[in-house]
Order: C-alpha cells, then sequence, then structure tokens
C-alpha cells in the first residue's frame, strides 16, 4: 500500500491527462491530508444497472372501428373528411384574426404608455381664466379635444407675432384634415395691460378661432407655472411706463383629456408642426368631441 | 402729417399722430400693419449699421447717430420706445451668437436645426 503523499503525487502528475470533472472530484482529495485512504480510480458502473427493466405488457387495438362497414368508410375517404377541412379553416381563420387583433392591441396600448403615466413631464393642470369676450373658461371647457396651448403677450416686439403667425398656419393645416378637434390657445403672460378687449383686437389679426385667456397676475402666474412656462414682468414698472416681458416660447400640445403629449418649438416648421399634430390625434383612442 | 400719407387709414391726420405717439410710449400694443412698418424700418437701420461696421448702437450712439441718421430716425418714429432699445440689444447678442456659431464650426462642431433670424419659416 503506498504512502499517501506518493500517492498524491503520482495522480498530480497525471492530472494533465484527467478530464477536467475528473479533477473536480479528485482536487478535494488532493488537498487533504488528513485522509489515510489511497485514492481509488473510478470503477466502472455496476453492471445491474444495465439490466433491462420489464416492461408491462402492451396491449394494442389494431382497429378502433367497430363494425366492418365503419371501417371500409374509413378506409375510401382517408383520414380527410368536410368536416375536419371546415374545422381546420375555421380554427385557422379564428387564430390568423385573434393574433392580428392583439397584435393592434398591443401597438395601441404601447403608444398610449408611452404618452402618460411613468416618465412623461407632468404639464398642465387645472386652471380657471377669461377669454376675449369676457367668459369664463375652465380646463373642464378644453375636455374632448386636443389644445395648442401658446404663451405671449401683445406688446411683444418679434417673437409672439410670428410664432402666431406660425401657428395659424399650423392650425389651418390640422384643420384641413381633423376639423374641429383641436382649440387653439394663446395665454397672455401680461395680465396687467392685456384685458380681454386687447386681446381680442390682438388676436383678430392673427386667426378668428383663436381664443385668447387673460386673468388676474395671481390666475396668469398659475397658470404659467402649471405649464412650466418661465415668465418675467420687469419690477418697478410706474404705471404708464413700457416694458417688454420675458417668456418661454413653445407650443403646448395637449391630448382630450388634458396631458401634455409634445411641445413644438421654434425649430418646427408649420408643416412640421401640423405633421406631428395630425400623427398624434391617429393615434388617439379615446373619446373625441368635434363642434 | 406730410410726412405719413399711409397713416391716414386711421382717419384724420390727428388721430393717427395720437395713435403713433400712444405706439412709441407702448400704451398701445401695435397693430399687425404698424408691426410690419417698424420691422421694415429696424431692417433698414440694421443694414445701414452693418454698412458702417457698427455693432453696439446703444454703446456707439454719437457713431451710430452720425452714420444712420435717418434710419434711426425712421426706426424711433415706427417703433415703441422699449422695441428699439430690445432690438438694438438683440442685434449684438445675435451678432455675437453668429460669430461664437462660426468659431464653433471652424472648430468642428455639427450645426443643430436651430432658428435665430427673424423670417418665418415657410
Amino acid at each position: 500500500m503506498p504512502q499517501p503523499t506518493t500517492a498524491a503525487r503520482a495522480v498530480f502528475n497525471a492530472l494533465p491527462r484527467v478530464a477536467p470533472r475528473q479533477c473536480a472530484q479528485q482536487c478535494p482529495r488532493l488537498m487533504s491530508t488528513t485522509r489515510s485512504a489511497p485514492t481509488k480510480r473510478p470503477t466502472a458502473p455496476n453492471p445491474a444497472r444495465f439490466q433491462s427493466q420489464p416492461y408491462p405488457p402492451l396491449v394494442q387495438r389494431r382497429f378502433k372501428f367497430n363494425t366492418v362497414e365503419e371501417a371500409k368508410s374509413r378506409y375510401r375517404s382517408g383520414p380527410f373528411s368536410w368536416k375536419a377541412g371546415l374545422l381546420f379553416i375555421v380554427t385557422g381563420a379564428g387564430l390568423v384574426w385573434y393574433f392580428e387583433n392583439e397584435k393592434d392591441r398591443m401597438q395601441r396600448k404601447r403608444i398610449a404608455d408611452a404618452n402618460k403615466g411613468v416618465g412623461r413631464p407632468k404639464v398642465g393642470g387645472p386652471f380657471e381664466l377669461i377669454d376675449q369676450d369676457g367668459n369664463k373658461v375652465t380646463d373642464q371647457d378644453l375636455k374632448g379635444r386636443y389644445s395648442l396651448v401658446y404663451f405671449g403677450f401683445t406688446h411683444c416686439p418679434d417673437i409672439c407675432p410670428e410664432e402666431l403667425d406660425k401657428m395659424a398656419r399650423m392650425f389651418d393645416l390640422v384643420e384641413q384634415q381633423r376639423p374641429g378637434v383641436m382649440t387653439p390657445l394663446f395665454v397672455t403672460c401680461d395680465p396687467a395691460r392685456d384685458g380681454p378687449k386687447e386681446m381680442k383686437d390682438y388676436l383678430a389679426e392673427f386667426h378668428p378661432k383663436f381664443i385668447g385667456l387673460t386673468g388676474t397676475y395671481e390666475q396668469i402666474k398659475a397658470m404659467c407655472k402649471a405649464y412650466r412656462v418661465y415668465f418675467s414682468t420687469p419690477s418697478e414698472v410706474k404705471p404708464g411706463q413700457d416694458y417688454l416681458v420675458d417668456h418661454s416660447i413653445y407650443f403646448y400640445l395637449m391630448d382630450p383629456e388634458g396631458d401634455f403629449v409634445e411641445a413644438l418649438g421654434r425649430q418646427h416648421s408649420p408643416d412640421q408642426a401640423a405633421k406631428v399634430i395630425l400623427d398624434h390625434m391617429k393615434e388617439w383612442r379615446g373619446p373625441l368631441k368635434k363642434s | 402729417m406730410g410726412l405719413l400719407p399711409n397713416l391716414n387709414l386711421f382717419g384724420p391726420a390727428s388721430e393717427a399722430d395720437k395713435r403713433a405717439t400712444e405706439v412709441r410710449s407702448g400704451a398701445v400694443a401695435p397693430s399687425r400693419a404698424e408691426r410690419a412698418r417698424c420691422w421694415e424700418a429696424r431692417d433698414a437701420y440694421f443694414a445701414c449699421l452693418d454698412a458702417s461696421g457698427i455693432v453696439d448702437a446703444v454703446k456707439d450712439d454719437k457713431k451710430a447717430a452720425a452714420a444712420c441718421g435717418a434710419e434711426s430716425g425712421r426706426f424711433e418714429k415706427d417703433c415703441a420706445a422699449q422695441w428699439v432699445t430690445y432690438f438694438k440689444k438683440w442685434r449684438v447678442q445675435d451678432i455675437q451668437k453668429k460669430a461664437r456659431l462660426k468659431e464653433l464650426e471652424a472648430q468642428g462642431a455639427s450645426k443643430m436645426d436651430v432658428q435665430s433670424d427673424f423670417a418665418a419659416r415657410k
């Protein structure tokens, strides 16, 4: 009987030739110093395991027909019958219809999820302002239609009038395709000077359908905050003194539930913007009012 | 007023004169026609400043007055006083921005689709 150390060395020498799996079994033994038993070569499996198991007796019915006529009929028509064919067609058509339907539904759901819920900026919200005719307008009045919201002021030197002209073209393009599903809104950031009358005169030169919203300074401040619009009226303005208002310049597209969809900026031409809006409208599956 | 025959659209000359004063002081918001006239005067004034090589018309006001006195007069008459200052400041910033963009482009920066001039997009 060899000494454990010599036996270990013998295995160690043989190591490069043994398969890794064998090593995994044998290596712990190599490390072991307490174990005195000599390493055994892997033994052959017990030949008893190869002995075949007795199978249960095989019961086989050669024919599943009860009468000879039945068997003859089956032999003539083969495995196909008009019933089987019909069943095949109906099942196939049903599956195709189901999968197509399900694919469309998942597509719509994905778009709706992308436009709502987590990860979307929370823009918009409840408000109460008055339009250019002095009527009260709230966020509830806009529900059921898309709305395009733009912030500005009537004394604006260059950007607002240009953007309002752009908005008018954009609105006309959308109206051509989907009449009555979008409300164009212009909200003033300068409520001190832009009353309903000033808004009416100003907007009449842009588009007859534009709705101009104004209110108290607090109402406008809340509205701008809800839409994440930055605006600053210069401090220490004496009565009658002229001033300009600094403000953000984006068109906010809001869906019929009052949720923010997309901001359109100076980089969009009226055609591009109208296309973006119309594409969003195509994806809308909820209820939509029409005037 | 003899200088402004087209302002007679608003009625008697005095009425038009009153309206023009109100626009200049910022008491009323300019109409579309008044805005167009103002922008036209602005563009003419800026073209003159460009030709004279003046960037900041607020800082170099004496030089600007000497070179573009007539244009400046029309600009100040047709635009609200606030707009005149705003446009002059805007011009300085725009020139700086364009120079900076040119500089960046020379350094190999890629251009983004951003509009900074007054021209409306078609």
